[in-house]
């Protein structure tokens, strides 16, 4: 963006502008532009949500409002901003007013980092993904914040409920990251989506695969497990079914929104579809290559960059819409897993919760992390780190060593883990019928 | 799993518990809402398959009502008399849970007495709930669920109906729940013809006829008054026959008069001043014997019985005047048979009248026949 503001203001015009005023308008555009589409997606998210998981209920959804209540979303809106702002009288005004803000303003934050397109990133961080996880848990403050300040029994129990849930569930989501930025050897998240061009294979690994932009990490058993760990982490993160538990309506109202009311309730709702955005494009980032695909790569080449100012600029146009294309379908595609889940999973008890975050998925990513040590053991390291022996092999040889060995460890590890866990959840099953039959006298 | 018991068959769920389960019943799961997500963008009109949807997209597609669905309660009224079945018995209005029914029972204007009909009905839509009390009690089956449920409005005052709004006919109530109406049919409307006969003049006749019929009645009687003796074969006045046919008095008028017609016939051979003579006590009485005469006079006897009872003049003025005009052209005959159609063809509209002058014909027309019978 600040190449294209520097041709115009200083080439075209010539005004001769400093960079730092360059930089400064490239990046006000850019959050103009972000500021546009966070709220846009937000809206899109709520119909898709309510039409899909109508069909899955067969239902039909909203679609009286425009074409198939593509309007919906904008007439909640509207409705949304006409509703009084109600404080309770004893609430902590202050807190309970800022607390809204301090939940939305970290997903417009994580917006800085995400890349849409071959070179359509806001920043190119190099500790991109670190940056990402991090700002997402300053939404956990804001929740805290909200149900402290409403002094609402139940504001207050939805806001610890939610801030536990975050904390532990962090901790299997980075985790699972941890593997991925071992193979990747980067915490860019531009890095992380130029590692998974070619096809099944990376072409990082096995040079000698050809580029078509799916040498996805969901291909490996290292990626595979970490993808399922981080997206059942994604959930909870993003208080989806069946890990709503903050904000579970039959038990709790509304959690921490409970006392809120208006457009603060609607910057709540903003602040999490948002974020159910962001991990359903981080988790397409990661693990199934963000903008990579078929023909990306080739266009992009063609395009004007840094490396190659003689491309056509047609080639740019064409590569970020494929490339946004691609992107947004998966986005979309894991939006709609999520919707599925929704629909068939029930909620969660609290320390059904806790005992699979804690027993169950940090176990596994603690194994995946190990696996994917022995993937990049196996399939970069060489005498110079002590492994001469895989020195002789081909990089296809290697890679397949590396497949073969990961896989073993993770499946072996699933299926030990899985069963212990089973075993655990049927002990305290059979004590549950115990206290019941002692509580009821009944058989 | 089904296993047997001593009590019969029990489901059993194998929960698989104690084995292993790596994720395999959230797949299931998952495969489940998958096939239903899928099947969904058919419609499913079958309700015995669960996949598909079953949404009725309301205002566009509307479900058939059930006979017996209720909503608001309506009265009906009888569409050939277009006589109100309700008599104001009041047994709705005290049985009404949220006493949203107020009746004012009809008296007659004239003795001051009860009339069994009912000059307001009141019910408050808005503070109704539905329940279908007031249709189970009401003896007469005049108030019935309605199956309209589109009522909202954004002005609470127009849900207080009022008995002019609240009048439904009875076609329209077989026309949405046939089989109930022929439950009930027979006996309301045996019930309503008991009413009818102790109902003055326009009272119990639903609101938005009852200034029709006043109107038909007037015109009728001028048209009897203009052309008096053509009347009973005037082809114009004919098509009005529907009409004005039912209205009770005229009924009572046309049994009379039938039953006069039966006793004449069988006196067919006596001369036309016998029943004059016979009855000279009444003034009336003797007109109408005259008016018989003067039919007989005339040789229209072949006239079709039903047109004359839709001439009935409304005016006793009019009534009279046809009958000595009648009467004078009786004098003049000789013998002929008396048809019955012109003694219906004079009843005077005011039902006592009427009802006097039909009794007071059939009595001649009956002594006549005896006089005939006897010579
Ligand atoms: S339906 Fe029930 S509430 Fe309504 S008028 Fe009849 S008795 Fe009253
Ligand atoms: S509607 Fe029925 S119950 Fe009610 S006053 Fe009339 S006749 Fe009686």
């Amino acid at each position: 963006m600040q190449d294209v503001v520097n041709q115009v203001i200083n080439t075209s015009f010539g005004w001769g502008w400093p960079s730092w005023a360059i930089a400064l308008i490239g990046y006000l555009i850019v959050a103009a532009l972000l500021f546009g589409i966070a709220p846009f997606q937000m809206l899109f998210l709520t119909l898709y949500e309510r039409r899909a998981i109508a069909r899955m209920q067969d239902r039909i959804g909203p679609n009286r409002v425009g074409p198939e209540g593509m309007f919906q979303p904008l007439a909640d809106g509207v409705k949304i901003f006409t509703k009084e702002d109600i404080v309770p009288t004893a609430a902590d005004q202050w807190v309970h007013f800022i607390a809204p803000c301090v939940v939305v303003a970290p997903t417009m934050f994580m917006f800085a980092v995400l890349p849409w397109g071959p070179g359509m990133v806001p920043v190119d961080m190099n500790l991109g993904l670190l940056f990402f996880f991090a700002i997402s848990s300053v939404s956990a403050v804001g929740l805290m914040m909200a149900g402290w300040a409403s002094s609402n029994k139940f504001a207050l129990v939805g806001a610890m409920r939610a801030v536990a849930q975050m904390v532990s569930y962090e901790i299997p989501a980075v985790l699972s990251l941890l593997a991925i930025v071992l193979v990747t050897g980067s915490l860019s998240i531009v890095e992380l989506i130029n590692y998974q061009g070619g096809l099944f294979i990376s072409t990082r690994d096995v040079a000698s695969v050809p580029d078509w932009g799916l040498g996805w990490f969901i291909f490996s058993p290292v990626g595979f497990l970490a993808f399922i760990a981080f997206f059942i982490a994604a959930l909870a993160e993003g208080e989806r079914t069946p890990f709503d538990i903050p904000e579970a309506d039959s038990e709790i109202v509304a959690g921490y929104m409970t006392e809120y009311s208006g457009m603060k309730f609607g910057l709540f709702y903003l602040a999490q579809y948002v974020l159910n955005f962001l991990l359903c494009a981080i988790t397409s980032i990661i693990f199934f290559g963000g903008w990579q695909g078929p023909g990306v790569g080739w266009l992009y080449a063609q395009a004007i960059t840094p490396v190659n100012p003689q491309g056509g600029w047609v080639f740019n146009v064409l590569a970020g819409v494929l490339g946004v294309f691609y992107f947004l379908t998966k986005t979309y595609g894991f939006f709609f897993v999520m919707v599925w889940i929704r629909g068939a999973y029930a909620r969660l008890r609290i320390d059904q919760l806790m005992d699979f975050g804690w027993k169950f998925l940090i176990p596994l990513t603690l194994v995946n992390i190990f696996s994917a040590a022995i993937w990049v053991g196996l399939t970069k390291w060489g005498a110079a780190d002590g492994l001469a022996f895989v020195e002789g092999w081909s990089p296809l040889v290697r890679w397949a060593a590396a497949f073969g060995v990961t896989l073993a460890l993770n499946l072996g590890a699933y299926l030990f883990l899985a069963r212990i866990f089973a075993q655990s959840q049927d002990e305290r099953a059979r004590q549950d019928d115990d206290v019941l039959e002692q509580l009821t006298n009944v058989a | 799993m089904t296993t047997e018991t001593q009590h019969g068959s029990v489901i059993v769920m194998d929960r698989r518990r104690g084995k292993l389960r790596a994720g395999q019943g959230l797949l299931q799961g998952l495969r489940v809402v998958w096939d239903h997500w899928a099947g969904s963008f058919r419609k499913n009109d079958n309700f015995s398959k669960i996949h598909g949807t079953f949404t009725v997209e309301y205002p566009e597609e509307r479900l058939p009502m059930p006979q017996a669905y209720r909503n608001m309660p309506v009265l009906l009224f009888d569409d050939e008399s277009g006589h109100e079945l309700c008599t104001g018995c009041y047994q709705c209005q005290r049985i009404c849970p949220p006493q949203v029914i107020h009746i004012t029972q009809a008296k007659d204007p004239v003795t001051g007495k009860m009339v069994p009909a009912a000059t307001e009905f009141i019910i408050e839509y808005d503070a109704c709930m539905s329940c279908g009390f007031c249709a189970e009690v009401c003896p007469f089956d005049s108030i019935k669920m309605d199956h309209v449920y589109e009522l909202s409005t954004a002005n609470r005052a127009s849900l207080t109906m009022r008995k002019a709004q609240l009048n439904r006919s009875i076609s329209y109530y077989t026309g949405i729940a046939p089989g109930l109406w022929a439950e009930v049919q027979a006996g309301a409307m045996k019930k309503l013809q008991g009413s009818i006969k102790r109902r003055p003049d326009v009272i119990g006749l639903a609101a938005s006829l009852t200034e029709k019929i006043k109107a038909r009645r007037l015109e009728l009687a001028a048209a009897a008054a203009a052309a008096p003796a053509a009347a009973a074969v005037s082809a114009p006045a004919a098509p009005a026959a529907p009409a004005a046919k039912l209205t009770p008095e005229e009924k009572a008028a046309k049994l009379a008069a039938m039953k006069a017609a039966n006793a004449n016939k069988g006196a067919a051979p006596a001369p036309a001043e016998a029943p004059v003579a016979l009855s000279p006590a009444d003034a009336k009485a003797a007109k109408l014997a005259a008016i018989k005469a003067a039919n007989a006079n005339k040789g229209a006897a072949p006239a079709p019985a039903e047109a004359p009872v839709a001439l009935s003049p409304a005016d006793a003025k009019a009534a009279k005047l046809a009958a000595i005009k009648a009467a004078n052209a009786a004098k003049q005959a000789e013998a002929a048979p008396v048809s019955v159609e012109t003694a219906v063809a004079t009843a005077p509209l005011d039902a006592k009248a009427a009802r006097l002058a039909a009794i007071k014909a059939a009595n001649a027309a009956k002594l006549a026949a005896e006089q005939g019978n006897n010579e």
